[in-house]
């Protein structure tokens, strides 16, 4: 009996012991991977279960917006039905039980419950023929731009719905019939009434100004007057005069463009009163002072070609914005960069349609606590949230899909 | 004529109802912003509530349905007196405060910051108004509201009634009472929470603790079904008292470890208990059809134990605010709730499966049954749960996973080392082990058949 005693102690102990020297290899090894190709930066893990699923069999089409209003709840606008293949739109063909698009505006609570939706023509508006941006101000109101063949303008609603104002005219830039008997259209971006093919919009609070990415057409950042839309001032890259010629295809190796290439696909304001912009084909972001003066620029992801590298951006939530998110939908991932210095530190995500993948990551916001929440265009379809794990050791390089693990 | 008159009337109205009713429809989700500071002999209450919330009221509104800033001062102090202050109760020490003076009152922005912090918000509702010409759409803004109180002391004890259930189909309240010492306490109401303590004494707390613990098992429905799973094959006193032992020891430090942050925080490991609850009611069941060794089964129930501990500490998480200064009482309030369910559910399960089992079908086919048929509902949970958990995808096998299993695998020897040490122990001083049914958790297991009932 006390033999048997001291042989299932001293196997307690051995077990112990062995565990215990493996855990300080292995504590020597992470230690290892640390001070090698490790960064110090905001960590985020994917939230498979975010959002619920949509009543009505409703389902997205690309999603090519995104915004959190102060209370948490996340904006996002899509294409619905019109970027839906008859197989995925059963009901609205009346040929099978799933599924229809959603509408195109829909607001989900910090729980992933769909609280509202609505969007689409409607009296006394041009509902674009492709939405694209939404966002919402600081009296609440929802800003809307559209990148469709004839878009040139803006519309803003209520929260609600409610149609508030449009800020230039649709169809204004459209020029003669090509050969094929379509319509050819032209951007104008010295045009102060009208828009071409408007990305995204940012209200800064401060001086009740909205920044239009302008556009898809257009090369240039407008300033409206936040109540009246009456446009303030506009500069293209490097705050020189837009132009509108064609500069041909993005040569990484070449100097840096002079101007903006379509499209401009963000303009947003810094808590210091910075301009970023993202120059999505230019795979970079210009910033500038509010007047349009030019401060710097930085490439991300620079040797990519086609579609470019920098689409969105979301600043963190720390008062400094030390950080700045880059949605890039090229490459499937989201950059993380040091603000100041438009240095990437890291990067996460990866191509695929698991949770944490993504297919055409196009926008980025960011809620109070510092999560981030991204929409996916073309066939991607989807919005995905982030959960923020604060301010942790990653791998310099890219974290790949960023599992739920902690 | 009159009648023809009244019918074209009444038609009227009805089809302009909906439209009434539309225009005073009751918000899905409202958020109040609160803070309480206790200052000498006043108590200041900061609100800032949706005005959306604010029905019935004849809101001054500019072209386009912007509010009409230079005229809505009496409509939002007639908001703020109708809807705010006649319906917060305050208590000192339990007595309820008079009414409150109105302060200061103002329309916000909704993007204002302001709110963050008291100092910031008083400072806010002190300052100018909004400019008379600023756009804003009249449901997209806020209502800022400064009310005071008579208090006898700042060092009393304070309670709340929000009274704010009227103002939106779900209403969350987000409460920061400042103590005169500096300490900041928060708390997140929802709904209609009734009178709460702000400071409770301990044996609020205490009480207040006892009775989620005892309706928190009550009424979860997969505690109970492992309970009685337990209970099946085993209604004699001394084995029931070791197993039921054995069970609240282990979800006692669960719990304990969850409240004081030590569990996991990652979005897979509430799904992964869930699915391990519902695990641990299919495996109860299949070993009561099989007719396992039951003299064991603390052991196998002190496991599963551990895993419904973390159960109880997802319910009791949003809870912990109403704990003040009492956290470990209130935890040793909640696991005593806890067990005295577990006896109200023993005192009536047990007496009715003895009944069962001696008048309406045999103990053994009773207990295949009864097993079955919870088995089958586990089953569906487990599957249910399992779904959910599998959205997770498995973590990457790396150095620092493979870390955490290590460090985790040390923990359960060295606790299965202190178990056994403990056994060992008591084995020398009892001498050497009885022979007879059920002496006790130490005891070799008997079949399900040779059970004895009561």
């Amino acid at each position: 009996m006390r033999r048997r005693t001291l042989l299932v102690g001293a196997i307690f102990v051995a077990v112990f012991g062995v565990l215990a020297v493996t855990s300080l290899v292995l504590e020597q090894t992470v230690a290892a991977q640390n001070g090698g190709g490790t960064v110090r930066a905001p960590r985020f893990e994917v939230d498979p279960l975010w959002p619920k699923p949509l009543p009505n069999h409703w389902i997205l089409g690309s999603a090519i917006g995104v915004w959190v209003d102060e209370r948490d709840h996340v904006w996002i606008i899509h294409r619905s039905s019109a970027t839906l293949d008859n197989n995925e739109k059963g009901v609205e063909l009346k040929t099978a039980e799933c599924c229809a698009g959603a509408p195109p505006v829909l607001e989900f609570d910090p729980a992933g419950n769909l609280v509202q939706s609505w969007g689409g023509p409607g009296q006394g508006y041009e509902w674009p023929q492709s939405n694209h941006g939404i966002f919402l101000d600081h009296k609440g109101n929802v800003w809307i731009g559209g990148n469709g063949a004839g878009d040139s303008h803006i519309l803003k609603f209520t929260r609600t719905g409610k149609f508030i104002a449009q800020y230039g005219k649709a169809g204004v830039h459209k020029g003669p019939t090509n050969a094929e008997g379509l319509s050819t259209y032209a951007g104008d971006s010295n045009d102060q009434q009208n828009f071409g093919r408007v990305a995204k919009i940012f209200v800064d609070p401060r001086d009740n100004e909205a920044y239009i990415a302008d556009g898809y057409m257009n090369k240039r950042v407008a300033v409206l007057d936040g109540d009246t839309g009456r446009m303030k001032r506009y500069w293209g890259a490097f705050g020189n005069k837009p132009d509108d010629r064609n500069a041909g295809p993005y040569n990484p190796d070449g100097p840096s463009p002079q101007q903006f290439r379509n499209p401009v696909h963000c303009a947003d304001v810094s808590n210091d009163g910075f301009v970023y912009v993202c120059d999505r084909a230019n795979d970079r972001l210009q910033v500038f002072r509010k007047d349009g003066t030019f401060v710097k620029e930085g490439f991300i992801a620079k040797r990519t070609l086609a579609s470019g590298s920098v689409w969105d951006i979301a600043f963190s939530r720390d008062p400094e914005q030390r950080y700045l998110f880059v949605a890039d939908g090229m490459n499937s991932k989201v950059h993380v960069v040091l603000r100041d210095t438009l240095e990437e530190v890291a990067s996460f995500g990866d191509g695929g349609r698991q949770p944490g993948q993504f297919y055409g990551v196009h926008s980025i916001a960011i809620d109070s606590k510092g999560n981030l929440y991204t929409t996916e265009t073309w066939e991607g379809k989807r919005l995905q949230k982030f959960v923020y794990r604060g301010i942790g050791t990653v791998p310099r390089q890219s974290q790949g899909v960023v599992w739920p693990r902690t | 004529m009159h009648v023809r008159a009244a019918a074209i009337v009444a038609l009227a109205w009805l089809l302009a109802a909906p439209a009434l009713v539309r225009a005073h429809d009751i918000p899905n989700d409202v958020v109040v912003q609160a803070f309480l500071k206790p200052d000498g002999q006043r108590l200041r209450l900061l609100v800032r509530v949706p005005l959306v919330a604010m029905r019935d009221m004849d809101v001054p509104q500019r072209e386009k349905g912007n509010l009409d800033l230079a005229r809505v001062d009496d409509t939002l102090r007639t908001a703020a007196t109708v809807w705010i202050a006649r319906e917060v109760a305050l208590y000192e020490d339990d007595a309820r405060l008079g009414s409150p003076a109105l302060v200061g009152v103002r329309a916000s922005l909704p993007s204002d910051p302001s709110f963050r912090e008291y100092e910031t918000a008083l400072a806010h509702i002190q300052g100018p108004p909004l400019p008379a010409d600023t756009e804003l759409y009249w449901e997209q803004g806020l209502l800022d509201v400064w009310l005071e109180y008579a208090i006898a002391s700042d060092q009393s004890r304070f309670a709340i009634n929000p009274g704010l259930r009227q103002l939106g189909q779900r209403v969350t309240i987000a409460l920061r009472l400042l103590m005169p010492d500096g300490r900041v306490r928060a708390f997140e109401l929802h709904d209609d929470p009734g009178i709460v303590q702000l400071d409770p004494r301990w044996h609020q707390a205490a009480a207040r603790f006892v009775r989620s613990g005892f309706t928190h098992i009550l009424s979860g429905i997969d505690h109970l079904l492992f309970l009685v799973c337990l209970v099946i094959p085993l209604r004699r006193v001394r084995t029931l008292v070791a197993v039921v032992t054995s069970f609240t020891v282990a979800h006692s430090v669960t719990l304990f470890a969850s409240a004081y942050d030590m569990a996991p925080g990652g979005l897979w490991f509430p799904p992964l208990v869930e699915t391990l609850i519902a695990t641990s009611i299919v495996y109860m069941a299949l070993e009561n059809i099989v007719g396992a060794r039951l003299g064991r089964r603390w052991i196998i129930t002190f496991a599963f134990g551990l895993v419904h501990g973390f159960g109880f500490s997802f319910a009791l998480r949003d809870s912990l605010q109403f704990a003040g200064a009492h956290l470990l009482t209130s935890l040793l309030s909640f696991n005593v709730g806890v067990e005295l369910g577990q006896l109200l559910v023993l005192a009536v399960v047990v007496p009715a499966l003895n009944v069962a089992f001696r008048f309406v079908v045999a103990e053994r086919m009773g207990t295949i049954i009864l097993s079955a048929l919870v088995a089958h509902t586990a089953w569906h949970w487990l599957t249910e749960r399992g779904a959910q958990l599998l959205q997770f995808p498995v973590p990457a096998v790396d150095a620092v996973l493979l870390l955490t299993v290590v460090r985790w695998a040390m923990g359960l020897v060295a606790l299965a080392a202190a178990i056994w040490v403990g056994r060992v122990l008591m084995g020398r001083r009892s001498g050497p082990a009885k022979a007879g049914p059920y002496a006790g958790p130490a005891e070799a297991g008997r079949y399900v058949q040779e059970e004895e009932a009561l």
